[in-house]
């Protein structure tokens, strides 16, 4: 991997910025390395139940672990490649509460030459108290499929560069 | 915190037939947009296109977090609305199969509880947007069923 953390949370972040339904949830990214990423969801009102404060996160923390696992497989490949999800699951150990974010540190810790796959945690304090763990496989495209333009705005090399200053 | 008994708010539900009210409980079903018709015995959930669940802007194709949550949501709905328990299940595990890819359309989806025991409910749920025999995925769950 000859991309920097800096280079590899920048392509993160606007393959986040990239995705409406990310900008409508908040979401942030907090860290990447290579083969890993830290995702944040800081605390929202909007996400706050006032009937049913045992479900809040119903839902959400699905989104954060695919979009998560998603972005692991940025930084595990030197070319952006749009990787599809095969599949996804998640174990849920223990309940959020609504009131301090949620983290996902999400890992690609393998690459073969069709498949990624991917591991994530999502927690509050530490990773050491885990909320959910989960695993995905993401399908690598036929070389030369992913959208030109698309694959330079990613890895900000085009002029209609969302978000983080890097090149 | 004002926390109503979740079977009153079914049974409100069902006697009206209006199931938006229980939908807007989860903030992010309603974030989303589920929305919930109810065909006899039958649930169909609907999760009808907008341009804030868009994940592949290229394609452009829905989120696939937000088809993963529709239909982990649409098992939670599901099981309030058949069970009549005083709280929402708790989930354990979600397991999602992506089929094909979700286009910027509207996506239906149906869960059927495999296995209803005494705390546990297995449930399976497909998502399709076309042709129900052509879904876009599967997946599985199990819940923890609070019984009184």
């Amino acid at each position: 991997m000859n991309l920097t953390d800096m280079e590899l949370q920048g392509r993160c972040q606007r393959f986040l910025d990239a995705q409406p339904h990310m900008r409508k949830l908040g979401l942030n990214v907090v860290g990447a390395c290579p083969y890993q990423v830290t995702i944040e969801l800081p605390v929202q009102e909007t996400l706050f139940s006032g009937q049913a404060n045992t479900y809040m996160h119903g839902g959400v923390l699905t989104t954060m672990v695919d979009h998560a696992s998603s972005a692991a497989t940025l930084c595990a490949l030197e070319d952006y490649e749009l990787c599809p999800t095969l599949d996804l699951r998640i174990d849920h150990m223990s309940r959020p509460a609504q009131d301090m974010p949620l983290y996902v540190e999400a890992e690609c810790y393998r690459v073969t030459r069709k498949v990624l796959f991917t591991r994530a945690t999502v927690y509050q304090l530490t990773t050491e108290q885990p909320i959910a763990y989960a695993i995905s496989t993401f399908m690598r495209p036929d070389p030369g499929t992913t959208d030109p333009a698309f694959k330079a705005m990613i890895e900000g090399r085009s002029q209609t560069n969302h978000g983080a200053q890097h090149d | 915190m004002i926390e109503q008994p979740i079977d009153s708010l079914v049974a409100k539900a069902h006697r009206d037939g209006e199931y938006q009210p229980l939908i807007d409980l989860i903030p992010y079903a309603r974030i989303i947009g589920v929305e919930c018709q109810r065909y006899g015995e039958e649930m169909i959930f609907r999760l009808p296109r907008n341009p804030d669940n868009i994940g592949n802007p290229t394609l452009p194709a829905l989120h696939g977090g937000v088809i993963a949550s529709f239909m982990e949501l649409t098992a939670v709905f599901q099981l309030m609305l058949q069970q009549h328990t005083p709280t929402p299940p708790k989930i354990i595990d979600f397991s999602v199969d992506y089929m094909r890819a979700g286009l910027d359309k509207d996506t239906f989806a149906i869960c059927e509880i495999a296995r209803q025991g005494r705390r546990v409910s297995n449930c399976s749920v497909i998502a399709w947007q076309d042709k129900k025999r052509q879904p876009i995925a599967s997946a599985r769950a199990h819940f923890l069923i609070d019984q009184r």
